[in-house]
């Protein structure tokens, strides 16, 4: 039986933890929280995979709770979002100190900073407000942001934005119920699709490794999964706009959790997704693709007739998700709120979560 | 406030029914306590409505019937009924009312908090904003507002 072992249990933070994001190529992870602070937990002993210790706290750099916060490609920089309507943008001190500093503040939003994202390339910031709307900016040299552009779109607040995992292309999630795609002509940013189907807020959401994918949650307790059709995609999804590809729900997960659910991280090593929420519950899922519908299971009325519509509705590829695994009460009667899988290819079966409880777990998957 | 949105509010009395009786238990620390919907409503009949020196219990925006508690399943849900369908201060009220139960229950207990069903003409955004716990977190980051919580909640007992 596949399942979810926990290695280890950081404490440190003071209230609540938001948000949890591995840095690219080392065993660190950066977590923040309502106690207006980042911490960064480092693996000490590459032999032991319980042994954990927090290397550094960034403080001071925002005057409310912090409320995403996410590392650079490179690994050199982070950058934090946080409810004061800022973002900062911090780096080691690599000559004196050796301590993260804040070297930059991004201003604009009118109230909370939500989510805040690198692109591939490292080029790009994203963040996103309860000001509804979306910025993105160019990371030029010596810590220095221009704003490219200001997307104001979506109709209410924007919980979080991911970059695509090779192109320059975003997708945001919304109190709205939407998610929209966004593209760029020429550094002209707009809004190429936007995938309707939850019945409310949309969480969280994130890519598979090819970005051909994307997988959402919601307060509707529902995972869905999307599929992005090509120009000429042998399907013959036709497209909205001429030569720009379409995003299309291709499976549903209902009752996926009890509550609302906060987070998703879809594994780029392994194909895996890690859904989390007020349930107080981590599931994961394995994901399979065929090109022929798969039969219905032979499970109640109501889950077959969903099931019926999800495929008469889209003409494949077809996604199925089967659980592998769940851990109730994952971090005791208290909300998780992120849960994300190690980038590593040596760890890619690590997964961390924070919660509530304001304690961050490190959990491995056994397949 | 220069003017009331709702002037002329009917006033209720306090329900005999409501008032607790004592069980031979009660001041034994060691028995255990389930929560159930007295409590709870104990916790913020008192409440005092943000435009009237008046309790919720007064105005029949909270009453005992329209409370449900699962203590086993940890659930906790309070319907409430704002005195007027367009009443702009509902928001204000569900958040005294989720402040006071986050600060006094165990938790343990998931609260939902909601008006009832047809009693608001923007239940459905009120429902939505009540129950976002990152909304709410901000809200209660703004002093002003956190304020204004804390006064309606002085007469909570």
């Amino acid at each position: 039986m596949p399942s979810l072992e926990k290695l280890a249990e950081l404490q440190g933070h003071e209230d609540r933890v938001w948000c949890v994001s591995w840095h690219p190529t080392k065993p660190i992870l950066a977590t923040c929280s309502g106690d207006k602070t980042v911490r960064i937990w480092q693996n000490t002993n590459p032999q032991d995979d319980t042994q954990w210790q927090c290397i550094g706290v960034l403080e001071g750099g925002h005057k409310r709770t912090i409320r995403s916060v996410a590392w650079s490609p490179d690994g050199r920089q982070l950058a934090t979002g946080s409810f004061d309507a800022t973002t900062g943008i911090w780096e080691r001190d690599e000559e004196e100190t050796g301590e993260f500093e804040c070297v930059a503040t991004l201003e604009g939003h009118e109230n909370e900073t939500k989510s805040v994202a690198w692109s591939r390339s490292g080029a790009l910031l994203a963040t996103c407000s309860r000001d509804k709307s979306v910025w993105i900016w160019e990371v030029e040299d010596d810590s220095d942001f221009e704003c490219l552009s200001v997307l104001q779109e979506h109709t209410q607040d924007v919980k979080m934005v991911v970059w695509h995992p090779s192109e320059e292309l975003l997708a945001s999630a919304s109190y709205d119920d939407t998610i929209k795609i966004w593209r760029d002509d020429d550094d002209d940013w707009y809004c190429s699709d936007t995938l309707q189907g939850h019945a409310s807020t949309v969480w969280a959401i994130d890519f598979d490794a090819r970005g051909e994918n994307l997988a959402s949650v919601s307060a509707d307790q529902t995972l869905k999964l999307w599929h992005c059709y090509q120009p000429g995609n042998p399907q013959l999804v036709p497209m909205v706009r001429r030569g720009e590809p379409v995003w299309k729900c291709i499976a549903t997960v209902p009752n996926c959790h009890d509550r609302c659910i906060y987070s998703v991280s879809w594994s780029k090593r392994h194909g895996h997704i890690a859904t989390a929420g007020a349930d107080n519950t981590i599931r994961i899922f394995s994901v399979t693709e065929s090109a022929t519908a798969p039969a219905p299971a032979p499970e109640s009325a109501t889950t077959q007739q969903q099931q019926d519509q999800e495929t008469i509705a889209h003409p494949g590829p077809y996604l199925t998700t089967s659980s592998q695994t769940m851990v109730t009460l994952a971090h005791g009667t208290s909300d998780i709120n992120s849960v994300s899988w190690s980038p590593l290819a040596q760890h890619g079966d690590w997964l961390a979560s924070g919660g509530d409880d304001g304690t961050v777990r490190i959990w491995r998957y056994k397949p | 406030m220069s003017t009331l949105i709702n002037a002329n509010p009917t006033i209720y009395e306090s329900k005999a029914s409501n008032v607790r009786v004592l069980r031979s238990d009660d001041d034994d620390d060691d028995a255990f306590d389930a929560i159930d919907s007295q409590e709870v409503f104990d916790l913020i009949r008192s409440i005092s409505d943000p435009e009237h020196p008046l309790s919720l219990e007064q105005l029949n925006v909270t009453q005992l019937e329209h409370i449900q508690v699962d203590d086993d399943g940890n659930r906790v849900l309070v319907e409430f009924t704002p005195t007027i369908p367009h009443c702009s201060m509902a928001t204000l009220i569900g958040l005294c009312i989720r402040v006071r139960l986050l600060r006094c229950l165990p938790s343990r207990f998931k609260v939902d908090i909601s008006v009832r069903k047809g009693t608001h003409q923007s239940e459905h955004a009120v429902n939505k904003q009540l129950n976002d716990k990152e909304r709410v977190a901000a809200a209660l980051e703004n002093s002003h507002l956190l304020e204004v919580v804390n006064q309606c909640l002085a007469t909570a007992n």
